[in-house]
């Protein structure tokens, strides 16, 4: 599939903005399922600082600041993304999760290395107690890992409620845990905070995914916004997506921009400006698809 | 006074008791003195406990009189307290000095080489010498600095490690100070201090000398430069006046000619790094910083911090600016490193660690946190990373639950904890309360990287227990610091820090820029320097006055108190005070009043507020000040809080006090002209000391001597503010015994050759005025210029006979009112234009976040 992401944010400040330096996750990854046949930012007032790099995590990362007085910011980024279906080799559907999780901990392969980076504790989600309560009804012994990553999904689709009242980015896990609601966001990371706390490894994913619903099927929760889900790993085979808030493994129709630890590590855009007042944001995102 | 309970020993060393059964310096364990202490043994002796009193005396004295301090809360309420220093050094032989020397240079070339490592290739955890969870769990592993290309060939400028000596006499390694390692100025301190109160013991015992660590240092800061390498500009970034050390870090700046900046009075624009100055932006090459790591940039580090420079990482990325230790480096501070240093010696530098490390287990391995849980009650449980509110546990000291509850920590989170076998460090001779005890000691090494390998600082910072048998040994557990004397076997060379041009360099006159932060706190500085004395004359003038009526038993008519003490509220800015409202009953009972002006912190324009006003700027451009002024500014502060006691303001002591006070005010006016150079930084403070006069003298005159009233009632008032005004003789020798109106205002109004009149402080902001730095190419006046330059004219065109009229039915001097009235409109137009041309009034920042999100799911 090829799609054209239109992914508009805009800051109006209350007062008087002289000097702001951003730092943007806005522009998709080059990955062996998705082609970026282009991509780019268009920010207003015009920065006078602008560098591109990749980040730790391979990142597209932009770092910009603009030096001049302005009442307004708006950062464009468009792109255009052709889209396949990932899959692994054949066997992963076999891997026990125990086998998982011990291999994390003993196998010293270069990819297993930086793979065991996401079992550990980040800044928005840290194991605990509940979390591996939530998780375990889905990890019997010796079930496959992907068997049992999947029910997780099912079971966060099911008795969890989206909710867009009720959460800002920041809920703690243990509200998001209480309250049996959330959204995407925080989905993906209680997803992520149940692997972890089984010693397996999982990153959150930012993306985006298809705007208009195929005939005869549901409109996918999620349009004309940001999006995100997660990543399981599975050693010897590779990682592999789970989408909570639509109960399914994203495929052609899911659009990935970034990936880190969590939301933190990947955050769209933010930014530090110096000024008085304050500030409103308005955010709006288009996925079109052009065949 | 000594203790009674025990008895006075003749010598003083003879009855050194080292009943700690640990190893002890000077006895190294066998009773037998260690031949390299003799000289300070036979110097103890004859000095006797009255001598190291007095020594110990003399040294507190220096220290406090030096401002050296240390903040041991952080906060704006955090106590500062003077820095505490025992007058017997810790003797340190040559050869021993040489092992340890050895092992700590490659200590630190190891360190280097892991920290390399870690934000380079990260060899070492694909080879398996490190275990990944030992880095990726560490909240100092700063992934936004992986792939940096380090500034020269040791990232890691400055390194640090705590050294104590275990009970078998090797010295053994604690822990390693790698972010921003501090202590080095403290050592510098005291050292200073000691070659003042022991110079015989210092020549005589050939004492190696500091500065051969400072000059390399001060080498290599430039040598990471990235441009401008012959003459870079180096700062010293610092957490601000209330951080623990910044006394520190002002010391340091000033000791190795640094400009001090905080986070704020720096910016990054077009990658690169800029100081905000008087002058206008200019170019950073170096940060030599004391802000945390995650602290550095909000933009990529901690976002809640206001302490660091938005886009610092990037302009360091692009290798714009060099930044010592890098961001980072505090990846190394984590104990569980130690169990992996020898294995990683013997791989990158194929030799076995010459300095061991205390004996460490990281709970990360199933059997080393088997280890530590079986042995829970002999370790020292120390997570990785050092944070706030975490700290080294001795599980000895836990009962059963709290062990439980650690061992639970420990299963559920294992990789975050080490255990450490408990180390019982030597003792060393300290004078403690008049006696020479035995206290366990721990060494703080500092070494900087220099072209061919790390030179170590002879010596170090020595802390010692506050109590005896106390093994935690930290500042902030108020232990007490000592000068260590690394002993050389033949005569010392003084090694001075001045470079030595090359013969071909011609050495450019450069002035360092004035941080606008800078300016901002001279000015202000100088604002309330002069608010402070002005206060305290009228305050003194008004109490002298009330003991004169009470001494004539109330029978003396009393306006002209009554108009000084309406003065008092229109100086001080005080309403409604003796002005407004309830002035009447405040006039008859003023008592309150006048003691809330003297002691209220919390009343804005009250004496102890100005005071601290002028403390708080004063300090935070602490390295603008010599020695000397430095010492008076601790003692204002320090005598005025001692003054609070007295609760009857009234009495002759207040007097006293205000005497002393304005001495003080007036010392430290007169040693700042004297000793400033007449650069930038005077600029200003001058200007806020003179244009507070004017604005002072101004309030005064408006308040006694515009309104009419009775003759003798006038010549009073007239004579009583020429006293305050500090004009009196100068009247008497040029009038002699005439007491009018226009005389008195000739001298304190128009006389330019007359330090306190008004002409006076206007001639000298129209010159100052106009030697600060402005846009070239522009003829016309500055509004600055304007406003000076009107004030001025109008004071000159101005007749004091005309001024001292009283216009019929309007019962006061038109003239004079109208006249100063529009002299204080201009010289707020002055501070205005002043404070927004000059001073940087950085907005605050403030996050753009998606927490506001309207539309995201």
């Amino acid at each position: 599939m090829k799609y054209r992401i239109t992914h508009t944010t805009t800051f109006i400040y209350k007062a008087r903005v002289g000097l702001c330096y951003n730092e943007a996750r806005l522009l998709p990854r080059d990955l062996p399922h998705q082609k970026v046949l282009s991509a780019g930012l268009e920010i207003e007032p015009p920065p006078q600082d602008y560098y591109e790099r990749f980040d730790y995590f391979g990142n597209r990362t932009v770092y910009f600041s603009i030096q001049q007085p302005h009442d307004k910011m708006i950062v464009t980024a468009f792109s255009e993304v052709e889209t396949g279906v990932s899959s692994l080799t054949e066997g992963a559907a076999a891997l026990s999760w125990e086998t998982a999780r011990d291999r994390l901990r003993s196998d010293l392969s270069e990819e297993i290395i930086s793979a065991s980076q996401f079992v550990l504790n980040s800044s928005m989600v840290s194991v605990s107690e509940q979390l591996l309560n939530y998780a375990q009804p889905s990890f019997s012994a010796g079930r496959p890992l992907m068997d049992a990553v999947n029910d997780l999904m099912q079971r966060i689709y099911q008795e969890f409620k989206y909710d867009p009242e009720f959460s800002t980015i920041a809920t703690p896990l243990k509200e998001v845990l209480e309250h049996r609601s959330g959204v995407c966001q925080d989905f993906a990371h209680l997803a992520i905070g149940c692997l972890r706390s089984l010693g397996l490894a999982a990153r959150y994913v930012s993306g985006y995914i298809e705007t208009v619903p195929p005939p005869g099927q549901d409109r996918l929760v999620g349009a004309d916004a940001s999006h995100a889900w997660f990543s399981a790993y599975l050693p010897g085979f590779g990682w592999l997506d789970f989408d909570p808030t639509n109960n399914q493994v994203p495929g052609d129709r899911h659009l990935t921009v970034a990936w880190g630890r969590d939301f933190a590590d990947v955050t769209p855009l933010k930014g530090v400006a110096f000024g008085s007042g304050k500030h409103k944001l308005k955010v709006s995102v288009d996925v079109l698809a052009i065949g | 006074m000594l203790p009674a309970d025990k008895p006075m020993p003749r010598s003083i060393t003879q009855f050194y008791d080292t009943r700690l059964e640990a190893y002890d310096e000077m006895y190294a364990g066998e009773g037998q003195l260690q031949p390299h202490w003799q000289s300070l043994t036979q110097e103890l002796d004859r000095l006797g406990r009255e001598g190291l009193e007095r020594r110990h005396h003399e040294a507190q004295r220096l220290l406090r009189e030096n401002g050296v301090t240390f903040n041991s809360h952080e906060g704006l309420h955090g106590t500062s307290r003077p820095w505490q220093l025992d007058p017997i050094p810790l003797f340190i032989s040559a050869e021993e000095w040489s092992v340890i020397e050895a092992g700590l240079i490659q200590r630190a070339e190891l360190l280097n080489l892991i920290l390399a490592d870690i934000y380079g290739p990260q060899t070492l955890i694909k080879e398996g010498l490190l275990p990944p969870a030992l880095v990726f769990g560490h909240a100092g592993f700063q992934r936004a600095c992986v792939g940096f290309k380090p500034s020269g060939d040791r990232p890691l400028v400055l390194c640090s490690s705590n050294l104590a000596r275990g009970p078998d006499g090797r010295m053994w390694v604690i822990d390693d100070r790698t972010q921003t390692p501090s202590g080095a100025g403290y050592a510098l301190e005291n050292r200073m201090v000691m070659t003042r109160i022991a110079p015989a013991l210092f020549r005589d015992s050939h004492v190696k000398r500091l500065a051969g660590f400072f000059q390399p240092m001060r080498d290599q800061l430039a040598r990471i430069a990235p441009q401008n390498r012959e003459d870079p500009h180096i700062v010293v970034l610092t957490p601000g006046p209330y951080s623990p050390s910044y006394f520190e870090h002002a010391y340091l700046a000033n000791y190795l000619g640094y400009t001090l900046v905080q986070g704020d009075d720096l910016s990054v624009r077009d990658g690169r790094v800029w100081l905000k100055s008087l002058e206008g932006l200019h170019q950073v090459d170096v940060i030599l910083r004391r802000v945390d790591d995650a602290y550095c940039d909000p933009l990529e580090l901690r976002k809640d911090s206001r302490l660091g420079v938005t886009g610092l990482l990037q302009s360091a990325r692009l290798g714009h600016v060099a930044i010592a230790n890098p961001i980072g480096s505090c990846v190394l501070e984590n104990p569980g490193l130690l169990a992996f240093l020898p294995k990683i010696s013997r791989h990158f530098l194929k030799e076995e660690l010459k300095l061991p490390s205390v004996a460490t287990w990281w709970c990360g391995q199933e059997n080393e946190r088997k280890f530590v849980l079986d042995n829970l009650d002999k370790l020292v449980i120390k997570p990785i990373h050092r944070r706030r509110g975490y700290r080294a546990i001795f599980g000895a000291r836990l009962t059963l639950a709290e062990q439980a509850e650690l061992r639970s920590c420990i299963l559920h989170n294992p990789h975050l904890y080490t255990g450490q076998e408990m180390v019982s460090f030597s003792t060393a001779p300290s004078f403690v309360d008049g006696w020479v005890e035995p206290r366990h000691a721990v060494l703080r090494s500092f070494l900087v990287a220099g072209e061919d390998g790390y030179i170590a600082m002879p010596g170090g910072l020595t802390q010692i227990s506050p109590q005896a048998g106390e093994l935690d040994v930290s500042n902030r557990a108020g232990g007490l610091s000592k000068d260590a004397w690394v002993l050389s076997n033949e005569p010392v060379e003084y090694v001075s820090l001045w470079r030595q041009p090359r013969n071909d360099q011609v050495l450019k006159f450069r002035t360092d820029p004035l941080p606008s932060r800078d300016a901002d706190n001279l000015f202000w500085a100088g604002r309330y320097l002069e608010r402070a004395e002005e206060a305290a004359r009228l305050l003194r003038a008004i109490f002298l006055l009330r003991r004169e009526l009470r001494d004539a038993n109330g029978d003396v008519p009393k306006p002209y108190l009554h108009s000084l003490l309406r003065a008092l509220t229109h100086v001080t800015g005080t309403y409604p005070g003796f002005v407004e409202d309830d002035a009447e009953k405040l006039i008859k009972s003023p008592q309150p009043e006048l003691h809330s002006l003297l002691h209220d912190v919390h009343r804005a324009g009250s004496l102890a507020s100005t005071l601290q006003g002028f403390d708080k700027a004063t300090k935070t451009v602490r390295d603008h000040w010599p020695a000397e002024v430095w010492r008076i500014i601790d003692a204002i502060q320090q005598d005025w809080d001692d003054a609070e006691d007295s609760s009857d303001a009234g009495s002759s002591r207040t007097q006293d006090r205000l005497d002393h006070l304005i001495m003080q005010l007036v010392a430290f006016s007169g040693l700042t002209a004297e000793s400033m150079t007449r650069e930038a930084g005077w600029l200003l403070f001058d200007i806020g000391r003179r244009l507070e006069r004017s604005l002072g003298l101004i309030s005064l005159l408006r308040a006694t001597l515009v309104p009419d009233m009775d003759d003798v009632a006038k010549r009073q008032l007239m004579e009583t503010v020429l006293v305050i005004c500090d004009s009196l003789n100068s009247f008497r020798r040029r009038y002699h015994s005439y007491m009018q109106l226009p005389t008195v205002l000739e001298l304190i109004l128009m006389d330019q050759q007359h330090p306190r009149s008004l002409a006076y402080q206007l001639d000298c902001l129209q010159q100052h005025v106009a030697e600060l730095p402005r846009t070239q190419g522009t003829h016309r006046l500055g509004e600055d210029e304007r406003s000076i330059l009107e004030a001025y004219t109008a004071l000159r065109l101005a007749d004091a006979a005309e001024l001292s009229k009283i216009v019929e039915g309007e019962g006061y001097c038109k003239g004079l009112e109208d006249l100063l009235s529009a002299q204080v409109e201009s010289l707020w137009r002055l501070s205005d234009v002043i404070t927004s041309s000059y001073f940087s009034h950085s907005q605050p920042p403030q996050q753009l976040s998606p927490q506001q999100q309207d539309e995201d799911i």
